[in-house]
């Protein structure tokens, strides 16, 4: 089977009191429609993105993505 | 819908209405000979009629949504940017091509119709840049 990103951001977003996506999108600096595209897995972002949102949420970057 | 997929289905949709007034035009005065008008002055007043219209919706949604309006392209939209403009770039090669090809060998084909297609081909390229885009954007909805 092909391997494919996944992410933990809506977990993520929910351990944070249920940050919303526009602010997550507002700290990391793409739209909220970004942000759900991400999260939906339907795009992938760069790797400077990846890296702003895992610094948001104060965790090491495999802990938001993985390949798989 | 975002801004930016709204932008894109008021362009989509001022080109289309643009196209079919000039094709209609360009129909009635090359083949059925209906007008007696000025071209000039209709075509080029239907495009300004257009920019208005589209300038007038694009201050719409973004009174509607002026955050969204305010904020540059992140690199999603950069990226469905570039894959529309680079589809379209093929459908005017394509089209361009095809123009000159049938308004140099087509029988009875003059300047007139030479120009015709070249601006169906541009056109073209406009409602497939600006279609491309809200699929890109639909898709990742």
């Amino acid at each position: 089977m092909a391997k494919a990103i996944q992410n933990n951001i809506r977990r993520l977003r929910f351990d944070r009191k249920e940050m919303t996506q526009q602010e997550l999108a507002d700290r990391i600096g793409v739209t909220r429609q970004t942000v759900n595209a991400i999260e939906l897995g339907k795009y992938s972002p760069s790797l400077e993105i990846a890296f702003r949102i895992s610094e948001v949420f104060g965790v090491p970057l495999d802990q938001v993505f993985q390949y798989r | 819908m975002s801004f930016r997929e709204k932008s894109a289905w008021i362009s989509f949709i001022c080109i289309l209405i643009f196209g079919t007034l000039y094709g209609w035009h360009a129909v009635d005065v090359e083949w059925l000979h209906a007008r007696n008008g000025n071209s000039v002055a209709y075509v080029f007043g239907t495009m300004a009629a257009l920019v208005a219209l589209e300038i007038a919706l694009h201050v719409a949604i973004a009174v509607q949504s002026p955050r969204d309006a305010r904020t540059p392209k992140d690199e999603r939209e950069k990226l469905i940017d570039l894959r529309a403009s680079r589809v379209a770039f093929y459908v005017l090669f394509i089209g361009t091509l095809a123009s000159l090809g049938l308004g140099m060998h087509l029988p009875g084909a003059n300047r007139f119709l030479m120009a015709q297609l070249l601006m169906s081909a541009i056109i073209t390229t406009l409602l497939v840049r600006f279609g491309v885009q809200i699929v890109l954007y639909r898709r990742d909805a």
